[in-house]
């Protein structure tokens, strides 16, 4: 027996080895940005990052604004792009954003990204706030209604999410989660990798809170979201550009409330999608700034 | 649990050191233990259908305590109806339901008389298929005799949910598994070794081979009518090792594990992609499934003593039943019919015993007429998987139809020189292993270094050329 435990222990560690050679060398995960909470309760990247890709098809890079992509030459007539891990976009080259893409077609304007996953529709509001100085002519907030939902309290209480208390009617801003924790995992490469690729599951088959509340309930704490973000926020030089995967009742109920919407429609069988991966390709990207820029040159 | 999940190596450990170093002075605690570790395993997937396998295990010991004592004939029999009628129901009612009242509702619309009955939305208890036929053997064997019955209700539970078998086999037999829970383990480092050995390998199997031809078996079969003869030919042959590297993966870590804990179970696959002929392939493929077909079914009915008549129709019995136990869909009856198909010529000509060696024993390399017959067995599997892995009828057919144009001829369309490298490696492996047990079975002639450079290199293979995650195929029947 001494001897199996001895001979398992050695492969353990030489597999723990050769594993993180693999992992290095071969990049099997995406290198990680370092996050921080800036002074405004919002958590952002820490200011000039880069890394690669998973399998390094491209890298990536955290301007020193602390948001993923390239800063535009200009703040002049200025549109901020602000949204969760779909603007975010990692997974596809820096050509692939929706700011290069929306420059691309309309060079009219100069374009800025402020996205993070995570992002809840009331923190993309409370990020809008922070592009004041620079004037922007216009805030384009890329959402579904996972966003709306995770923005409130009441649906579901996420630690690491800037959230709103209706109750309170004030904004609980999100902690970081278990940071210590996430440094060790994103610098053992190899055993992030075994973590992303074997997720721990444990299936209780209990009702999560959110499926416990219907879709009635729901429409009342959105609407009382809007209101919110109506009476605190300014919100004619925003747009709302919803997501193919969203409920058509919850774009419909932004409209009525007097929101400005962009309702993204996928157009032909080719997905917008990768396969293993909800996120958008540079198809998918593309896809979406033309129908965005539709809006932005009606506008005008 | 999945056994290629992080639960599992967290788990594995655990339940090792408890059973070795804590339980292993006392027998009893050490199969309560196996007991328990069962049940978190299985539970971990849904606690809820643990009640259906405490069920059939009260059920089924308290029949073979009853039987113990009984000797009037017809009340044994209604005693072995009871155990087969409860656990058939179980398995019935699970997996078949519904597939009974849509052909129902089909059969009456089909004759103009449409009829609506409601169908369940009903779970599939995951390893249902396996454990029902465990278990059904130990009353089989009980009522034939061929078995002392057990007195012992933890060492007849851990038959019954023995973890590393449980949700996807090898189907153990009473008589085989069993005894092993009366007798004291002594860990053995040989049997512990090549268990981990065998562990390796399986998990080489599913993570590299099956997940990687998934990811184009899965494309070209989901968009079928898109594809040329010759890129479905390619999705069949991905299929093929998908499902080979997949179940035989999923037994190769099973019984791997099982030998950590001191036991041995039945070799389930002995490389059937090199039969010669259909017979040898049903000898080496899914084997604690076709012999408990062949012990509890085929023979019953009067095997092969009976005249053509009968040998035709218990070979289309069998083959059918088997292809019903994979799932409720036509698509796995004619499967299993079209195995028959290939059998049955055989069984006439009594030519179904003729490769009962291992091909090219003692060479290196098979011979011609060898290559040849191996090609046509694995070209006959590989159409008959159409039927398995297809989504209804009518895609088989169309998708067989596809094959056989001028297309076949052409450039496939999908194709990806990386997995095919790949199972090529995985082929020269498996062939210069076939006279073992599994493939890397008892490396210890190679050089040390050489052989730890060899596992070393299968990690590394697992880790570069991992695939999409998917399920093991055989937890949904």
């Amino acid at each position: 027996m001494k001897q199996f435990i001895r001979h398992i222990l050695l492969f353990v560690v030489l597999g723990l080895i050769v594993g993180e050679l693999i992992a290095r060398v071969f990049v099997l995960n995406s290198e990680v940005p370092q996050r921080e909470i800036d002074d405004f309760g919002i958590q952002r990247y820490k200011p000039l990052q880069n890394g690669d890709y998973k399998g390094r098809t491209h890298s990536w890079t955290i301007n020193k604004l602390g948001w993923p992509g390239e800063l535009p030459n200009s703040y002049d007539n200025l549109i901020t792009v602000i949204g969760d891990s779909f603007i975010e976009n990692f997974m596809n080259p820096s050509e692939c954003h929706q700011s290069s893409y929306l420059k691309e077609l309309n060079k009219e304007y100069n374009y800025i990204e402020a996205a993070r996953s995570g992002v809840s529709l009331i923190e993309a509001m409370e990020i809008t706030k922070q592009f004041d100085s620079l004037n922007p002519k216009l805030h384009l907030i890329y959402i579904n209604d996972s966003d709306l939902e995770e923005s409130i309290v009441q649906l579901a209480r996420h630690n690491d999410i800037t959230q709103l208390d209706l109750d309170k009617n004030s904004i609980v801003y999100g902690k970081m989660k278990s940071p210590g924790s996430k440094k060790i995992l994103y610098n053992w490469k190899f055993i992030y990798y075994l973590y992303r690729r074997f997720p721990v599951s444990f299936n209780t088959n209990e009702i999560s809170p959110e499926e416990k509340i219907d879709v009635n309930s729901k429409s009342i704490y959105f609407r009382k979201l809007l209101n919110f973000i109506k009476d605190n926020y300014e919100i004619n030089d925003k747009i709302f550009v919803f997501r193919p995967d969203t409920n058509p009742e919850t774009i419909e109920l932004t409209r009525n409330m007097g929101f400005e919407v962009v309702d993204l429609k996928v157009e032909s069988d080719k997905s917008w999608s990768f396969e293993y991966d909800h996120h958008w390709t540079c198809y998918g990207h593309r896809e979406a700034a033309k129908q965005v820029n539709t809006v932005i040159a009606e506008r005008k | 649990m999945l056994f290629n999940s992080l639960e599992f190596v967290i788990f594995l450990p655990l339940v090792f050191f408890l059973y070795w170093f804590i339980t292993n002075r006392h027998l009893k605690l050490q199969n309560l233990l196996i007991v328990l570790a069962s049940y978190t395993f299985y539970g971990w997937w849904d606690w809820r259908f643990l009640s259906l396998i405490l069920f059939s295990t009260v059920i089924d010991f308290t029949i073979g305590n009853l039987l113990r004592t009984e000797s009037k004939d017809v009340v044994r029999k209604i005693y072995l109806w009871i155990s087969i009628v409860v656990n058939l129901g179980f398995l019935g009612f699970f997996k078949y339901y519904n597939f009974f009242i849509e052909s129902f509702q089909d059969a009456f619309t089909f004759i103009g008389k449409p009829i609506e009955i409601n169908s369940l939305n009903i779970i599939l208890p995951v390893g249902i298929s396996f454990y029902t036929f465990q278990t059904l053997s130990y009353t089989i064997d009980v009522y034939k005799r061929k078995l002392e019955p057990t007195k012992d209700i933890i060492a007849f539970s851990a038959f019954v949910s023995f973890f590393p078998q449980l949700v996807a086999g090898p189907i153990e037999r009473a008589t085989n598994l069993l005894p092993q829970f009366y007798s004291p383990r002594k860990f053995d480092y040989e049997n512990a070794v090549n268990g981990m050995r065998q562990i390796l390998w399986g998990l080489f199997k599913k993570i590299v081979i099956a997940d990687n031809c998934a990811k184009y078996a899965n494309i070209i079969f989901n968009n079928s009518d898109d594809y040329s003869g010759s890129t479905l030919l390619m999705g069949a042959l991905f299929f093929t090792f998908q499902i080979y590297g997949d179940f035989s993966g999923y037994s190769d870590i099973a019984i791997g594990t099982s030998r950590l804990f001191g036991f041995n179970l039945m070799q389930n696959f002995a490389f059937p992609y090199f039969s010669r002929d259909m017979a040898e392939f049903w000898r080496r493929w899914h084997i604690s499934l076709s012999t408990w077909f062949r012990d509890y079914l085929y023979i019953p009915l009067g095997g092969s003593r009976g005249g053509t008549k009968m040998k035709v129709r218990n070979t289309f019995i069998i083959f059918i039943v088997s292809g019903f136990w994979h799932g409720a869909n036509w698509t796995f009856i004619i499967w299993g019919f079209l195995n028959a198909l290939y059998f049955l010529p055989l069984l006439l000509l009594k030519r179904n015993r003729v490769n009962t060696d291992i091909v090219a024993e003692g060479r290196l390399f098979p011979n011609i007429k060898e290559i040849f017959q191996m090609a046509v067995t694995f070209l006959l599997a590989v159409l008959a998987w159409i039927f398995f892995r297809a989504n209804s009828m009518d895609q088989a057919f169309q998708y067989i139809g596809d094959i056989f144009s001028l297309e076949l001829f052409s450039i496939p369309e999908v194709f990806s020189l990386e997995v095919f490298l790949l199972v090529l490696l995985f082929t020269i492996i498996e062939w210069f292993g076939r006279t073992k047990q599994f493939a890397i079975e008892n490396l210890d002639k190679l050089n040390k270094y050489l052989r730890w450079s060899f596992y070393m290199g299968l990690i590394i293979l697992m880790f570069v050329f991992t695939g999409e995650e998917q399920e093991f195929i055989y937890f949904q029947f």
